[in-house]
């Protein structure tokens, strides 16, 4: 019986210290890391023999928040000139975090893929190829031709990022593939920008 | 199926009137049990001294003894073990029903034996087994898959290797998973978390029907699930098991080893060990194979136990951990991706068979101990005393970019401790019952790193209970009725953003039940049992805010959610004779404030894409339906099954349905066994048939119509040998075997893919 008190004894502290040490830590504030707040287009002119000329025209989509529902990203126009020729290139950020996903883009080229379309493309008002270093198809750098004589001052563009897709699907080497989901993937960035003709 | 009815209904009027009148004509029929747990004694011997006849108690304790004279009698009860009953009693008329409570012996004696404490649930609701040949046959399948095999019981998987149990159309929070007496506590509020637990620790799968809040807690809303193991040998012998399984399929290999034995020297010292491994890969679907779609999973458990005839001990502790890879193509990046693979119905990619897991995939351990203990105080009153441990850690990995590819996007902590005390009567008179005290205590942790907003904060949750339980005995006759009192008190906290949301929450509520079983005559048996259950909201109904990746959706938890009450009725009538068994269960569940994922309408547009936006909202419901399963015998060789459910479940306030209720299904089958000599049962085949309708009560909103109904077909051959003097079985199966495409309703991957496609099943199962 002394035993039975015993072990009941140690058992209450037991429980007691089980029940006392099970706490839930303090949250810590999570930077979202995966998040893309800002995606920003830079056009520059190439003239007749594909070398940079003028200053570059950045017109950028951001969300600031990242993900909070209720609130739309705010999309700048793009204005291009008729006729011209221009080198576009791609600058991915998360503000919140204060990084450059470009790179990482850019170091993940083989999971990595844009993809563009919507109506300026549609109605050839824009063609497009990709010029990456090495000739891959990534889409951080392509160049751009206005058609001279495009039908409407305004028209769209949509711009789509592609994940972990496989890029030897048959057409997915064309910036232009409309059916991208069926090479597989997911997508981490679907913009439509609105673009104005001068 | 009518004339076949209508026989078996006239067997049963038949059988109910058997009395005739002539001089010895009376009838004494009774039911033994043991004085400890009520647990019922097969092969006691009831003999009647003054009219010279006896009859051993069958697998339930019963006994009918026929053609007694009138008067007094002397009726002596035996069974090895057990102090002997000798008791006079006087017969009148008719039928006498009596039932006798057998008192184990001083274990001192040599060459008694200790028999094992296991607990058996008494419950006047329906309730269903899996063990035996029908365990071994699901050997290797997880739970919710295993259990799929009893009437009333389905799935809602997440693909082929996530699958959760589903009761009467309720699951995930809604219902209980036992892990040997210890509630199951991981994570269980998401519909892609299986529960934590390797089937092959059991040694029999029981569901409770009822809402058995009063017993087990809230949250026992739906039904309740016990994974028991055997009982512990309190005796000297050794016994292991070995199961080898492989599947064509994912060409899996899967094997279990258990171990159990007794000491020779410490009379009543028994231990078991059991471990299981497994490993498949890709699933293939009639026409292509699922990508990513692989798992491996490990688990060990081991107990040790003593008994005396006064004290019975018991500790254990469990391992399951398991990495599962997640279907690639279900992982959408926003509503347009999802749309466009629901309408292509199949995934993209074309996959190969491989072995190796990419993200997004889970990986889950959990671990869980327990101490238990009880003690006589005398022969009527047990005192007990429970405590668990439970540790899960959950981590679900998405297809990130850079460095965040070896991060969790989600990596939960959740530390539970349990506690129970009880105090047990079993009276010598027709009263039995339990008065306890319960207490749960849970942590949550986000850990950090995981470079995404968590999705549900850290959170202190305490839980405390009183219950009461009485039930009376006699005869024919059950009556049981129990009362609870619970208090749970929640504290959150989390970032949003850069605010800290701090939030205590407190629930209490109150339930109860009362429920009878009457033994009609010997082959046929009613239960009836009216309980109330309650749930208190979980914390993802609460407060989730944000993005679920794979389902493309926005989800929005309130913290203003109040409890779900619930009042269940569940009525089963069971009828056993020699060539046929029949169960049948009706039941109506009134749920007030069923916490539902509600669409609305609206979507959320970012950097990324669409995506649709829910909202937990709180409804009225009513579900209510029936189980049929049944066997019968044409002749020794020739037996068939059947079995089906039906269930019905609406929102009564919009009077709409709810999403991922099952749709009408049964299935049925033939076996005919053959060998040589005296076992006859030695070969068996086994030829059946699933069938499962389309579900035509769907949701207002889904992101595609249900799938049309499909039937599979199965065939089975199962053999016995002999090898050194033990039993092998040897067992292959083909499911699926016409290789049918097909999309289950309640697989929520029924929006990328189909089914899964034939598989040939090879088991192995030795015992020595």
């Amino acid at each position: 019986m002394k035993n039975l008190r015993k072990v009941t004894l140690y058992l209450t502290a037991l429980l007691t210290l089980a029940f006392a040490s099970c706490k839930s830590d303090e949250p810590t504030q999570e930077n979202d890391g995966e998040v893309i707040t800002d995606v920003s287009l830079k056009f520059q002119e190439l003239n007749s023999s594909n070398a940079l000329v003028g200053s570059v025209l950045s017109f950028k989509a951001s969300d600031p928040q990242g993900i909070e529902v209720g609130k739309t990203p705010t999309i700048q126009s793009i204005n291009l000139a008729k006729g011209k020729k221009y080198q576009m290139t791609i600058e991915v950020t998360n503000a919140i975090k204060g990084e450059d996903i470009t790179q990482e883009i850019l170091t993940e080229a083989a999971a990595h893929q844009f993809f563009f379309l919507g109506q300026v493309f549609d109605s050839s008002f824009l063609s497009i190829q990709y010029a990456d270093a090495g000739g891959i198809a990534l889409g951080l750098k392509t160049t751009v031709t206005v058609s001279p004589s495009t039908g409407t001052n305004n028209s769209s563009m949509r711009v789509v990022l592609r994940h972990d897709l496989n890029k030897s699907f048959a057409g997915a080497n064309n910036p232009n593939f409309a059916n991208f989901v069926q090479a597989g993937g997911e997508t981490d960035l679907d913009i439509t920008f609105p673009v104005i003709f001068s | 199926m009518i004339q076949k009815a209508a026989v078996l209904i006239l067997a049963i009027v038949a059988s109910l009137g058997t009395l005739s009148a002539q001089k010895c004509d009376l009838v004494l029929r009774g039911r033994v049990l043991h004085l400890e747990n009520n647990q019922a004694i097969e092969a006691a011997y009831v003999w009647v001294s003054e009219s010279a006849t006896g009859v051993a108690t069958d697998a339930n304790g019963n006994f009918v003894l026929k053609n007694l004279c009138p008067g007094p009698q002397t009726i002596q009860i035996t069974f090895i073990g057990h102090k002997e009953i000798k008791q006079s009693i006087v017969l009148n008329s008719g039928t006498n029903n009596l039932t006798f409570k057998m008192e184990e012996q001083a274990v001192a004696l040599s060459g008694v034996e200790v028999h094992g404490h296991r607990e058996v649930v008494q419950t006047t609701t329906a309730v269903s087994s899996l063990y035996g040949d029908a365990l071994l046959q699901v050997r290797g399948e997880n739970l919710g898959e295993s259990l799929k095999r009893l009437a009333g019981v389905t799935t809602f998987s997440t693909g082929s290797t996530i699958s959760k149990p589903v009761i009467h159309g309720l699951h995930s929070n809604r219902i209980l998973i036992l892990n040997n007496g210890i509630r199951l506590e991981g994570q269980q509020w998401g519909a892609e978390h299986a529960p934590e637990i390797d089937p092959f620790l059991a040694d029999e799968l029981t569901v409770i029907k009822g809402a058995e809040t009063v017993r087990f807690g809230p949250e026992a809303m739906g039904g309740v699930i016990l994974v028991n193991p055997a009982p512990l040998p309190t005796s000297k012998k050794q016994e292991t098991e070995l199961n080898l399984i492989g599947n064509s399929n994912g060409r899996s290999g899967n094997v279990a080893v258990a171990h159990s034995g007794g000491s020779g020297k410490i009379v009543g010292l028994g231990y078991r060990i059991q471990g299981s491994t497994k490993r498949a890969g890709n699933i293939q679907t009639p026409n292509y194979f699922q990508g990513n779609t692989g798992m491996s999973e490990t688990s060990l458990s081991s107990a040790l136990g003593y008994s005396t005839d006064k004290l019975g001990t018991e500790a254990y502790y469990s391992f399951f951990t398991t990495e599962l890879g997640i279907l690639r193509d279900a992982h959408t990046g926003n509503l347009s991706d999802l749309l466009e693979i629901i309408e292509n119905g199949a995934p993209f990619s074309n996959a190969e068979f491989s072995y190796s897991l990419a993200n997004p995939k889970q990986v889950v351990t959990h671990h869980l101990g327990k101490i238990k203990a009880h003690y006589h105080l005398n022969s009527s009153w047990k005192l007990n005393f429970q405590y668990g441990f439970q540790s899960n850690h959950r981590q679900e990995y998405d297809k990130r970019r850079g460095e965040l590819n070896t991060r969790p996007s989600l990596d939960l902590e959740l530390f539970t401790n349990t506690a129970e005390l009880f105090l047990d009567h079993n009276l010598k008179s027709h009263w039995t019952g339990s008065i306890g005290l319960n207490l749960i205590q849970q942590a949550n942790t986000n850990v950090p790193g995981t470079g995404v907003t968590p999705l549900i904060p850290n959170y202190d949750l305490i839980n405390g209970g009183i219950y009461l339980l009485e039930k009376f005995q006699k005869g024919p006759l059950e009556l049981e009725g129990g009362l609870r009192y619970d208090y749970r008190n929640l504290s959150t906290s989390r970032y949003l953003g850069n605010a800290l949301q701090e939030k205590t929450l407190t629930y209490q509520n109150g339930s109860a039940f009362v429920g009878g079983l009457y033994q009609i005559n010997p082959k046929l048996a009613f239960t009836s049992n009216l309980g109330t259950a309650w749930r208190p909201p979980n914390v993802n109904e609460l407060f989730s805010q944000g993005l679920h990746h794979g389902a493309a959706a926005v989800e929005l938890g309130d913290t203003e959610l109040i409890s779900e009450k619930s009042i269940k009725w569940v009525n089963s009538l069971e009828f056993e004779s020699e060539k046929t068994t029949l169960e049948l269960t009706a039941y109506a569940n009134q749920i007030r404030d069923y916490i539902y994922l509600n669409p609305t309408g609206e979507t959320f547009v970012s950097l990324r894409g669409t995506f649709n936006v829910y909202e937990y909202l709180q409804a009225d419901a009513f579900f209510y339906g029936f189980d049929l399963s049944g066997t019968y015998s044409f002749s020794k060789q020739f037996n068939g099954y059947a079995k089906g459910s039906i269930i019905r479940a609406k929102n009564t306030e919009t009077n709409s349905y709810f999403p991922f209720i099952p749709s009408d299904r049964m299935d049925w089958g033939l076996s005919y066994s053959f060998g040589k000599h005296a076992d006859k049962d030695n070969n068996r085949i086994t030829l059946s048939q699933v069938l499962v309708a389309q579900q035509s009560r769907e949701p207002d909103f889904d992101l595609s119509p249900a799938p049309p109904g499909y039937a599979l077909v199965n065939l089975g051959f199962s053999k016995k040998v002999k090898v050194a003097a033990n039993g092998l079985r040897i067992s292959v199966q083909a499911n699926n075997l016409l290789n049918t495409e097909y999309k289950e309703y309640m697989n929520r991957f029924r929006y990328f893919t189909a089914d899964m496609g034939r598989n040939f099943q090879l088991k192995l199962n030795y015992q020595f």
